[in-house]
């Protein structure tokens, strides 16, 4: 069975339809990258598959467990448990310096460990700026801070919307070295969603998506 | 990591949060300031009050023959110090005998039968075992009464009441006849009763006068009293133990004169109700409004930190989203803004506490011209109020951060 299994997803909101009967299948440790326009469809699926929005219709279910039939409480327990996320605009507590954002995830898992975080931020190379706040970190650092944060629970799924959006070229390829060496490291699922060429081209697999439709998907070739 | 959350958000948001302790402070200090007069407004307006005059009367019990034959009763003197020995002796203010004879009088010919009064107007009454005095007299329960001249020292002086004298044409220094002995007018009296057609004189020398020695008609008294509520109304001989010890060791006017009663050897005691039950209502009205007070307090600093921390959330909203999608339940996010408004309710409260203590010494001088006696109980009423009005001041704010959909603030391209 898929780890993340999208069954006819249709999202409505008053005026335009955002996704119209949306399916897909994702495999367990897969790395697939979403691309398309703006207002294709692809950050509204993002969100329902990790439980941030609902479907109007249809069903997402990860890891068997049926997401869309969940409470409020209940997705973010599941959330916690078992997604990690990266936005685009790399979102970190502006007031909390680097490591207590990571300890942050922990507080909201079970016990924050402040070892552990600092652990976290060296692997993605931060062990240099753990005191620091975002205002004094760098693009680029700030969403490798947000990596730090989305695996410090080891999720089984990790969801990334446009996270290299605001990254010139070289920091978007660092950061995908480094999502590709923790990806081939810790085993989870990533879904990116991008509509820069040059990441869509590090997963394994990419849908393309048009108008609320999926209208290609294919295995990524290098 | 909730310290840290708290810690770093209250000096991220140093304006907000010094704006909400200063709204809880002043709330808390005006409820806090405001119980502390309420618990002390009974004894002080209670006193007060005693300017109205006594508010029980003693006479002596008319039973059997003594009542069909009209025979005239008194009560003993040497009772009065024993008002000073029963369980509520600390709350008798006042007390002062009256011994009421008739007399014929004679003034430039005129004879007229009036009534002659026997009273102290100010006399210290030696207590056993005890160096202080216990003022008694007219002036401790009725302070208005007006001498122009002087209450009668000597066997040979009298007062006059203002009505008599003006009846009779009596003036200050007049001589008259009483039942054929010659006396002085040393004063004329007003009080604006019964009293300005009386003659009044020493107490001992009329007791002498009259032989009536030791003896007194009645005698009223001015006692600090709880305001009567339904229990007081309570008819004593139909309570149980419980309820009876609990009714006589409450300062209630009925308690206190049962045990005058007690002590004043065949007499009966009466509360004067129009003095009591003035005092009753006149607290009770006053501790409503001071309630009343201390909820629009703390309902309005709870608004202002309400209000408050809704203008601090607008600017977290990004925050909240972030933290929903990091994994935090409703029980998380409820958590970080009840502990902020557990910590600004505990140092508004202290604050307010401080300014209490100071504010209600201010009432207290201010209104009742006297300092309001410190109560242990106040530090954890202003940290009560406070937390009260600061958690009360998170329910809104807390309402609308769980209705926060990630999916909207966190929203990118797509």
């Amino acid at each position: 069975m898929s780890f993340v299994i999208v069954r006819d997803v249709i999202k409505e909101y008053e005026t335009a339809h955002a996704l119209r009967g949306v399916s897909l299948e994702v495999e367990k440790r897969q790395w697939l990258n979403m691309v398309g326009p703006s207002g294709s469809g692809k950050s509204t699926l993002l969100n329902i598959i990790g439980g941030l929005d609902s479907p109007s219709s249809g069903s997402v279910t990860i890891d068997s467990t049926g997401i869309d039939r969940l409470s409020e409480d209940d997705m973010a327990r599941f959330r916690r448990e078992k997604i990690g996320f990266i936005f685009q605009q790399s979102h970190l507590i502006p007031y909390l310096n680097a490591v207590e954002n990571v300890m942050l995830a922990q507080y909201f898992h079970s016990m924050s460990d402040e070892k552990e975080a600092m652990e976290a931020l060296a692997r993605v190379g931060l062990s240099h700026r753990i005191y620091h706040r975002p205002s004094q970190l760098s693009g680029g650092e700030q969403q490798r801070v947000c990596i730090a944060r989305a695996l410090i629970n080891s999720p089984s799924l990790l969801l990334a919307d446009e996270p290299t959006g605001n990254l010139d070229r070289e920091n978007t390829r660092v950061m995908l070295e480094l999502l590709r060496k923790l990806h081939s490291e810790e085993h989870f699922t990533i879904i990116l969603v991008t509509h820069d060429p040059f990441v869509s081209k590090w997963g394994q697999r990419i849908i393309t998506m048009e108008d609320g439709r999926i209208i290609q998907d294919e295995p990524v070739h290098v | 990591m909730l310290l840290n959350i708290i810690k770093r958000s209250f000096a991220n948001q140093k304006k907000a949060m010094l704006l909400m302790i200063a709204s809880v402070a002043v709330g808390t200090a005006m409820a806090a300031s405001l119980i502390t007069i309420s618990l002390e407004i009974s004894g002080k307006v209670s006193k007060e009050l005693r300017s109205f005059g006594a508010n029980i009367l003693i006479e002596p019990r008319l039973e059997g023959l003594a009542d069909i034959s009209g025979q005239k009763r008194y009560l003993r003197q040497e009772d009065i110090v024993k008002s000073k020995t029963i369980f509520w002796r600390h709350n008798i203010l006042g007390i002062s005998p009256f011994l009421d004879t008739e007399s014929e009088i004679s003034v430039s010919g005129v004879k007229e039968t009036v009534r002659l009064v026997g009273a102290w107007y100010e006399k210290g009454l030696p207590l056993p075992g005890e160096a202080k005095e216990f003022p008694a007299g007219i002036k401790t329960v009725s302070p208005w009464w007006y001498i122009e001249g002087q209450w009668p020292d000597q066997a040979d002086k009298v007062v006059a009441g203002t009505s008599l004298a003006a009846r009779l044409g009596i003036k200050k220094g007049d001589s008259l006849m009483i039942d054929g002995k010659g006396f002085v007018v040393s004063g004329i009296l007003e009080t604006g009763g019964n009293e300005d057609n009386e003659l009044y004189m020493d107490l001992g020398h009329l007791q002498e006068f009259k032989n009536l020695s030791g003896r007194v008609s009645r005698v009223y008294v001015s006692a600090l009293t709880t305001p009567m509520d339904k229990f007081a109304y309570k008819d004593p001989k139909t309570m149980s133990r419980p309820e009876y010890e609990k009714w006589y060791c409450t300062g209630y006017v009925t308690s206190i004169a049962k045990q005058l009663e007690e002590v004043f050897y065949g007499s009966r005691t009466k509360p004067i109700w129009q003095v009591a039950e003035t005092e009753g209502k006149v607290l009770e009205r006053l501790r409503l409004l001071i309630y009343f007070l201390c909820g629009i307090a703390l309902a309005a600093s709870a608004l202002g930190v309400s209000t408050t921390m809704i203008m601090s959330l607008l600017r977290r909203i990004d925050e909240i989203g972030l933290m929903k999608a990091t994994g935090a339940d409703s029980s998380k996010i409820i958590t970080i803004f009840v502990s902020e408004g557990f910590v600004i309710g505990t140092i508004g409260g202290l604050l307010g506490y401080a300014l209490a203590i100071a504010a209600a010494q201010y009432i207290g001088m201010k209104v009742f011209n006297s300092a309001v006696e410190h109560k242990a109980l106040l530090l954890p009423v202003a940290i009560g109020s406070a937390l009260v009005i600061s958690i009360a001041g998170t329910i809104l704010p807390i309402r609308r951060a769980l209705r926060i959909k990630p999916a909207v603030v966190l929203k990118g391209a797509g």
